[in-house]
């Protein structure tokens, strides 16, 4: 006969005081594992590839530069060229100032999953027939979320760095670190859009469709924003307008702290919405 | 006899045109098997749901183990193993994998009784769920509803899916979680397997609770079967006219009809005759329940 541990009044379960949570995260991170490989290892070969990439153009880049002069310069401002020559504007340009497009939708799709998904899938009444509480359910599967963004963040920081002491771009760890790391609060905004919009619509189509076209709004806003006068004003409104080029700048900390506190905020208000 | 579970009007309404549960009062006893019966619409699942705190209640109130379902869903959901009607998980996730989480989550480190009831039942534990047939998949949902020997098991159709040797075995737990004094509130559409485990049943039909009795009562208060064989041809009109008796068919010196009630004066009016058999059959729990849902829809027309 088996012996139960743990075992309370009235033959009641329960695990230790945020053990439910911890358990949830620690699931919840092993399951997205394959995902983060799959994610890591095509962002991070892109970005090796525009690494080595670079070592060809490195040669030619006053000519290329020249050449870049004949087109407009709110083109350029609105992709962030300035000096092709120097590898952390080229890998800003080609790789990390677009990252965050792609990367977004392993948080939007993770945390879209998360309620509507399980809804759909009808596989959350088991989940929560375990003594869950229902904001633990959403707040960790941001955390768990969270993790599993920063783990592709250093996947790909690993490729591109590796990538360049191995082919002698000029590159510091310092720089790829900061490039990473930016992206992670950005595109986990996006994620709790989605998780604000699973709890509230309880459709998953509906919780991708709405970060999605906040998404490409944003960027389409920010973009045409440097180039063109009249749409200048509403740069603010982007959060790539606060985004900006950390493999160049470093990290703007003041932006990384408030975006992560409205992504922290929407989830908080995705447990009150679930509650 | 304490509670374990108590509702006193609990309704839960879906806006205007679904229909939920209405004043629903219910008190299922400790160490009881109750079977909670009616077809798909009625209200089962939107009963179980609103009582482990997946929906809130729109009115009413209720209570599992004294503990309010507005409030204290968790500490409810620690005493309850619960199989929706619906089991569905992850696709990628194994048996094993999904038995360890759910132990996790509720604190519990021996897995020798999940890995006994999963070997009694057969389930498949080792391969991941898109590769496992709808019965293997609900013996996963039983294992993991019961591995913790919850004192209140909340079944949705426990034996959708399962061969009989397999319902044949969970009978047999079920009987097992009586003897230990644990509690039991199970739906199901098979009414032969309700009669055979349950202590009580509670019949719900469009939202409302329409009977709650022992099942031998619910059986006793209904109607019999009666076959009379007789030694000479009768006046079947006679009986016909008998204020309990329906369906009367045959002539001569055989005849069969459904009686509701009046058994003395039938009896009476059989004893006139020279009666050479009699066959006083008690109807199955099937016959019985489905005489609640001819009734509505006779009220309904």
């Amino acid at each position: 006969m088996s012996v139960v541990l743990n075992r309370g009044e009235k033959g009641r379960h329960t695990a230790r005081p945020g053990g439910t949570l911890f358990a949830l995260v620690s699931h919840t991170v092993r399951m997205q594992l394959r995902g983060v490989i799959i994610w890591g290892a095509a962002l991070g070969l892109y970005s090796a590839g525009m690494v080595a990439s670079f070592t060809a153009i490195e040669g030619s880049a006053d000519q290329l530069n020249q050449l870049m002069e004949a087109y407009p310069k709110g083109m350029l401002e609105a992709f962030g060229v300035t000096d092709l020559g120097d590898p952390a504007n080229y890998l800003h340009s080609q790789v990390f100032g677009l990252a965050p497009l792609a990367l977004s939708f392993f948080p939007i799709l993770a945390l879209a999953n998360a309620i509507a998904g399980a809804e759909e899938r009808g596989t959350i009444d088991v989940l929560l027939g375990n003594p869950l509480p229902r904001w633990q359910l959403v707040a960790g599967n941001f955390i768990a979320v969270s993790i599993s963004l920063l783990e592709i963040c250093a996947v790909v920081g690993l490729l591109t760095w590796g990538t360049a002491v191995l082919t002698g771009v000029e590159l510091s760890p310092r720089e790829v670190a900061d490039a990473v790391l930016n992206l992670w609060p950005t595109c986990i905004m996006f994620g709790a859009v989605a998780l604000l919009c699973s709890a509230l619509f309880h459709r998953r189509g509906l919780a991708i469709a709405v970060p999605a076209f906040l998404l490409f709004g944003m960027y389409l806003i920010d973009t045409i924003g440097r180039a063109s006068n009249d749409l200048e004003d509403w740069r603010p409104v982007s959060v790539f307008y606060y985004y900006g080029s950390a493999i160049e700048n470093g990290i703007d900390w003041t932006h990384f702290g408030s975006i992560t506190l409205i992504a922290l905020g929407l989830s908080f208000l995705a447990a009150l919405v679930f509650r | 006899m304490s509670l374990a579970i108590q509702t006193e009007k609990l309704t839960k309404t879906y806006g205007r045109k679904a229909r939920g549960i209405e004043d629903v009062d219910l008190a299922v006893e400790e160490g009881e098997v109750f079977g909670f019966l009616g077809p798909n619409g009625a209200g089962k699942t939107t009963t179980v749901r609103t009582l482990l705190g997946f929906l809130r209640p729109t009115g009413g109130r209720g209570e599992v183990f004294g503990l309010d379902i507005r409030r204290d869903s968790v500490e409810i959901r620690a005493r309850v193993g619960n199989l929706p009607g619906e089991f569905a998980l992850e696709d990628k996730m194994t048996g094993e994998g999904l038995l360890a989480y759910f132990a996790r989550l509720r604190g519990v480190k021996d897995l020798g009784y999940a890995r006994e009831l999963s070997e009694r039942l057969g389930a498949e534990l080792h391969r991941p769920m898109r590769r496992l047939s709808r019965g293997n998949k609900q013996k996963i949902g039983l294992v993991q509803a019961m591995f913790h020997r919850p004192p209140l098991l909340m079944l949705d159709e426990p034996t959708g899916g399962l061969d009989p040797l397999v319902q044949e075995e969970f009978l047999d737990i079920i009987e097992e979680v009586r003897a230990e004094g644990r509690t039991v509130f199970f739906s199901s559409h098979n009414l032969a397997e309700v009669e055979r485990v349950c202590d009580r049943v509670g019949i719900i039909r469009g939202g409302r609770l329409a009977a709650v009795e022992t099942t031998e009562t619910l059986i006793d208060k209904s109607f019999r079967h009666v076959v009379l064989t007789f030694a000479e041809d009768v006046d079947k009109e006679q009986f016909e006219a008998l204020s309990g008796v329906r369906d009367l068919e045959g002539d001569g010196k055989r005849i069969s009809f459904t009686l509701d009630d009046g058994l003395d004066e039938m009896v009476k009016l059989a004893a006139g005759h020279t009666l050479v058999n009699m066959e006083y059959e008690r109807p199955s729990l099937e016959e019985v329940f489905l005489t609640y849902y001819e009734r509505e829809n006779g009220e309904g027309r």
